[in-house]
C-alpha cells in the first residue's frame, strides 16, 4: 500500500547550492517530498547549465543533460545576490525555510549577511547545511576544488587503477554523485529527526574533503596501525582469483568474474566446460591461484575472448559463480533487461530539452517511494510562483523587484 | 563545536537490528556514529568480514581485521545462529525491540526462513526492513550473485575507469558497498521521519547496481541527448593543464584553464614566468593562443567533433603541455598545491593514505580521531567524522568483539539465565 504523503512533506529548503555534489544534494529531497526553491541568478550562472552535453546545435541555459538530471523536482527563483537588496529576499525565503544549504566557498554567505547566526534570528530552528571543498576554518580553508580534484586529494586515485599506470582516477568526479550529496542528506536527516523530537535546529557541515577521505578507510588505518602505504593493486585482492575483468567477443566489451572460494574456483570450471587447465594442481588453492594470477588470468580469458560479455555473464550466473558485465551507458540506458523491467530510468518532458532520461532515486521505500517530481526547471521559471505562493509578494512589490535588477 | 562527550545524539532513540555482511556495514556504522544503538548480529565463530585483511600489525586474527575495524565501529555485538530454530526465536525477540533491520542475504532468505518483512511487521508493526543486494529484491537478475567488482560493472561507472583498450579499473576499496550503504541509511532515515509522522513502517530496499548508477557522470546522458558513448580517457590531456602530472615525488592533478572550473591560463603563465621555467612560451604567438581559448572552443577540441579545428589546434597544445611537464617535475606535490592554490589554480596532490595522515587541513581540523582499544592495549587512529553537526555530533567508539555484548542482551536486556545463555552457547547457537 502506497500514500499519497512523502516523508519530506511540508519541508521547504533554500537551495544556494551550485555545480555537482549540492544540488544533487537536495535534489534528494526533492524527489522525497520537500519544496526545494533553487536560488540562481543570470549574474552567477550555475556552471553545469553551460556544461555538456546538450543537443546538438541547441546551446541554450536549459538544456545541459548534466545540469537538468540534477535538478529535477525543483522550483529555480533568480535572485541576483550581489545586488545589495536581494539578501533581505533571500532572509525572507529563509524564513519560511526549514534547510538553507550552499556549497560556496567560505565566506560567501557571510559576504551577503546570511551567516547561521542571521539565520537563526529568522528562522530559529533552522537547518544550516554548509559543504565547502575543506571545511570553513582551518589552513585549506580558501583552497578551491571542485569533484574532479577530490580523487586525487582523497586518496582514491591514488589507490584505484593499475599499478603500472598514473593514477588518473575513475573517470569521473567520482564524490559528486553519491558519496558527497549521501553523506549530506544523511546529516539533514539525522537532523531534522533531532529538530522533530526537540525543536533545535542546528548548523551542520560536510567537508567534501573530509567526506571523500571516509571511502578509503582501510587504506587509512593500514597507515596509522601498520605504517603500510598501500598501492594500486588494479583488479586483484589479496584474498580472491580469479577477480578482474576480462576481454570479451566485440569491440571494448569485457565481463568482470570474482571468485573468492574454492567452491567457487571449481563452479567456475565447471561453468567453462572444465578445460584440462582447470585440473592443474597449480589451480587448486586460492593460494596456488594467486601465486599463478597471470596465466590463470590469461588462461580465463581465452575462454571469455570467444564469447560475449553477456552470454559469459549469464553462463557463470546459472552456475552460482560472481559475473557481470561491464555495461556502458548505452548498456545500462537502454539494453539492462533488468533495469527496464525496474524502471529505474524515467523519462520527463522539458520544454526546451525534450523528452530526456534522468537518474531515478539510488534507494526504494515500499510506501513512500521518491519519485522525479518534475523536469529540471528552466532558469528562473518559477520566480514569480516563489515572490507570491513562498514570499506572499504583491504584483505592485514584483514589479519593482524586477526593475531593480533584483530579481535577476 | 561542542565536546562530543557531553552533546546529545541525533538517533539516540533508534535500535538497529543488523544482520549485514559487507554491502551493509557502513549503513551500520553512520546509523550508530548518529547516536542509534546497533546490534550488530552475527553468526557464531563472527562475521566473515573479520578474516578480511590487512590486519592489526599483520597479525591474521579475527579479532583484529582492520578492515572490519573500519566498518564496525560504534556498534555492540552479539552472535546467533539464524538458521536454527531457536536463533530464530531469539531473533524475534530482539525484532519487537527494534526500529530497523538492516540485512544483505539473497533475496528471498529471510522470508525462507520466516524472518520476512511479514513476520516482521507482525512482531513489531511499525518495523522498517532495510535490504541490500546486488540487484534488488526482485527483477530477473535479483537472484545474480554480486559482489563489489560486479555491482561497479553493471552500473557502468566502471566502463569510465582506466585507460583506453585497456581492462577497466575497479575503483579501491568496495566503493559500491560505500554507496549502497549510503543509500540505504538514507533511506532508512527517511523512512523514520515518516514512521514518525504516521506511525508506518515500511521497506527500504537498496540494488547495489541502482546505488552506483548516478556514479556514470554524464555518460548516460551523452548516449541519451548525443547517441555519444563515452569511454575511458586515462591520461589523454587533450587540453594542457587538466590531466595528472607526474612530479618529483609523486603526481599531482591539474585543472586549470577551463573557464567556470578554475583559474584561466594566464596565472599559470605568472608561475612559470616567475620561475623562469615558460622556456618559448612567452613569445607573442602563444599568448596570443591562450586569449583565443575561450570555452566554445575548449569545449569543441574536448569532444573532438570538428577534425579540422582539431589538428590545428593538437600540436599547438601538445607543445604547451610538453613545456609544462617539465616545469612540473622540478617540484614536490606539496610545493606544487601550495603555491598553486597560492595563485588561485585549481591543483590537487595525489594524495597517499600517508599524504592524508599528514595533510595539515585534516590535521588542523582534528579530523583523525583515536579510539582507544583496550584489548589491544592501544589507541587507533580511525578515520574521522564524514560530517559534523553542531548540536549533535558525530561519535564513535571501538568496535566490538565477536559476541562482546551477548551477556548484556540476552540476559540482560531478553531476561535469559546464565544457565540458559550457557546451553544456547554450548548448542552453537549463540
Amino acid at each position: 500500500m502506497q500514500t499519497n504523503r512523502l516523508p519530506l512533506e511540508g519541508i521547504r529548503v533554500a537551495d544556494f547550492t551550485w555545480f555537482g555534489a549540492g544540488p544533487i544534494y537536495t535534489q534528494i529531497l526533492a524527489n522525497h517530498g520537500a519544496q526545494v526553491v533553487r536560488v540562481e541568478s543570470q549574474a552567477r550562472i550555475d556552471g553545469l547549465r553551460l556544461a555538456h552535453p546538450m543537443p546538438e546545435g541547441k546551446y541554450t541555459l536549459n538544456v545541459s543533460g548534466y545540469y537538468n538530471n540534477f535538478n529535477a523536482s525543483k522550483l529555480s527563483f533568480t535572485l541576483n545576490m550581489k545586488h545589495p537588496k536581494a539578501p533581505a529576499v533571500a532572509l525572507r525565503l529563509v524564513a519560511v525555510s526549514d534547510i538553507v544549504a550552499e556549497n560556496y566557498t567560505p565566506g560567501t554567505l557571510e559576504k551577503w549577511g546570511l551567516s547561521y547566526q542571521r539565520l537563526q534570528e529568522v528562522k530559529p530552528d533552522i537547518i544550516m547545511v554548509r559543504a565547502p571543498m575543506q571545511g570553513g576554518d582551518g589552513p585549506h580553508a580558501d583552497f578551491s576544488g571542485f569533484g574532479a580534484v577530490i580523487s586525487p586529494l582523497a586518496g582514491i586515485s591514488h589507490l584505484s587503477g593499475s599499478p603500472q599506470r598514473a593514477p588518473v582516477g575513475l573517470g569521473t568526479n567520482y564524490t559528486d554523485y553519491v558519496i558527497n550529496p549521501g553523506h549530506a542528506v544523511i546529516a539533514t536527516l539525522a537532523a531534522l529527526r533531532y529538530r522533530n523530537r526537540t525543536g533545535k535546529g542546528q548548523l551542520l557541515e560536510v567537508a567534501q574533503f573530509e567526506s571523500s577521505v571516509c571511502v578509503v578507510g582501510t587504506a587509512i588505518l593500514d597507515y596509522t596501525v601498520n605504517g603500510r602505504v598501500q598501492n594500486r593493486q588494479g583488479n586483484r585482492l589479496p584474498y580472491a582469483a580469479p577477480h578482474g575483468a576480462y576481454r570479451c567477443q566485440g569491440d571494448d566489451r569485457w565481463c568482470v568474474i570474482a571468485v573468492f572460494s574454492d567452491d567457487q574456483w571449481r563452479a567456475l570450471c565447471r561453468a567453462m566446460d572444465d578445460p584440462q587447465w582447470c585440473h592443474e594442481e597449480r589451480f587448486d588453492t586460492l593460494q596456488g591461484r594467486k601465486q599463478n594470477e597471470d596465466e590463470l588470468d590469461r588462461l580465463v580469458e581465452g575462454w571469455t575472448s570467444t564469447r560475449t560479455a553477456e552470454e559469459v555473464m549469464a553462463t557463470l550466473q546459472a552456475a552460482g559463480v560472481a559475473a557481470g558485465v561491464v555495461q556502458n551507458a548505452r548498456d545500462t540506458l537502454e539494453n539492462d533487461p533488468h533495469l527496464k523491467a525496474r524502471g529505474y530510468y524515467a523519462y520527463l518532458d522539458h520544454p526546451e530539452a525534450g523528452r530526456t532520461a534522468y537518474d531515478g532515486p539510488g534507494f526504494r521505500l515500499s510506501k513512500t517511494p521518491g519519485k522525479l517530481q518534475s523536469p529540471a526547471p528552466m532558469m528562473g521559471e518559477h520566480t514569480d510562483r516563489v515572490c507570491r505562493e513562498v514570499l506572499q509578494m504583491d504584483d505592485e512589490e514584483i514589479a519593482q523587484l524586477v526593475i531593480e535588477g533584483i530579481l535577476f | 563545536m561542542a565536546d562530543p562527550a557531553d552533546t546529545p545524539l541525533a538517533l539516540d532513540d533508534i535500535r538497529v537490528l543488523d544482520l549485514a555482511g559487507e554491502p551493509g556495514m557502513y549503513c551500520g556504522k553512520l546509523l550508530a556514529e548518529l547516536g542509534a544503538d546497533v546490534l550488530k548480529v552475527e553468526p557464531p565463530g563472527g562475521d566473515p568480514a573479520r578474516r578480511i585483511g590487512p590486519f592489526f600489525h599483520d597479525e591474521v586474527a579475527p579479532s583484529k581485521s582492520l578492515y572490519f575495524f573500519g566498518l564496525n565501529s560504534s556498534k555492540r555485538a552479539i552472535t546467533l545462529d539464524i538458521a536454527s530454530a531457536d536463533g530464530q526465536a531469539l531473533l524475534k525477540r530482539l525484532a519487537a525491540t527494534a526500529d530497523v533491520v538492516l540485512e544483505t542475504f539473497p533475496p528471498g532468505y529471510l522470508e525462507s526462513i520466516g524472518l520476512g518483512y511479514d513476520t516482521l511487521s507482525q512482531i513489531k508493526p511499525d518495523i522498517i526492513l532495510c535490504s541490500i543486494s546486488g540487484f534488488g529484491q526482485w527483477g530477473p537478475h535479483s537472484h545474480y550473485s554480486a559482489t563489489d567488482i560486479v555491482a561497479v560493472a553493471m552500473s557502468g561507472m566502471m566502463h569510465l575507469a582506466g585507460f583506453p583498450g585497456e581492462a577497466p579499473d575497479q575503483p579501491y576499496g568496495n566503493q559500491a558497498y560505500y554507496c549502497a550503504s549510503i543509500q540505504a541509511c538514507t533511506g532508512i532515515l527517511m523512512a523514520l521521519l515518516h514512521r514518525d509522522a504516521t506511525g508506518q513502517g515500511q521497506q527500504v530496499e537498496v540494488s547495489m547496481q541502482e546505488a552506483l548508477l548516478m556514479n556514470q557522470e554524464t555518460a548516460m546522458q551523452y548516449w541519451d541527448i548525443r547517441k555519444e558513448l563515452r569511454g575511458r580517457m586515462g591520461n589523454e590531456r587533450r587540453l594542457p593543464a587538466i590531466g595528472v602530472y607526474e612530479c618529483q615525488d609523486g603526481y599531482v592533478a591539474f585543472m586549470v584553464g577551463v573557464p567556470g572550473f578554475g583559474s584561466p591560463w594566464p596565472a599559470l603563465m605568472r608561475w612559470m614566468v616567475d620561475e623562469g621555467k615558460a622556456e618559448d612560451l612567452l613569445e607573442e604567438r602563444w599568448q596570443n593562443l591562450f586569449g583565443q581559448l575561450d570555452m566554445r572552443l575548449v569545449a569543441e577540441i574536448y569532444f573532438g567533433n570538428d577534425a579540422e579545428l582539431v589538428a590545428t589546434w593538437v600540436p599547438r597544445l601538445a607543445h604547451i603541455d610538453e613545456v609544462l611537464v617539465r616545469f612540473i617535475k622540478n617540484y614536490t606535490k606539496a610545493q606544487l598545491y601550495a603555491e598553486g592554490q597560492r595563485r588561485g589554480l585549481l591543483v590537487a596532490p595525489v594524495d597517499t593514505p600517508q599524504d592524508l595522515c599528514v595533510n595539515p587541513q585534516l590535521n588542523y581540523r582534528r579530523w583523525f580521531t583515536p579510539v582507544e582499544h583496550p584489548e589491544l592495549a592501544t589507541t587507533i587512529t580511525y578515520p574521522g567524522p564524514p560530517y559534523r553537526l553542531s548540536e549533535t555530533p558525530w561519535r564513535i567508539r571501538r568496535p566490538p568483539r565477536i559476541g562482546e555484548h551477548n551477556q548484556e542482551v540476552y540476559c540482560g536486556e531478553l531476561g535469559l539465565s546464565p544457565e540458559q545463555l550457557a546451553a544456547l552457547t554450548d548448542a552453537g547457537v549463540i
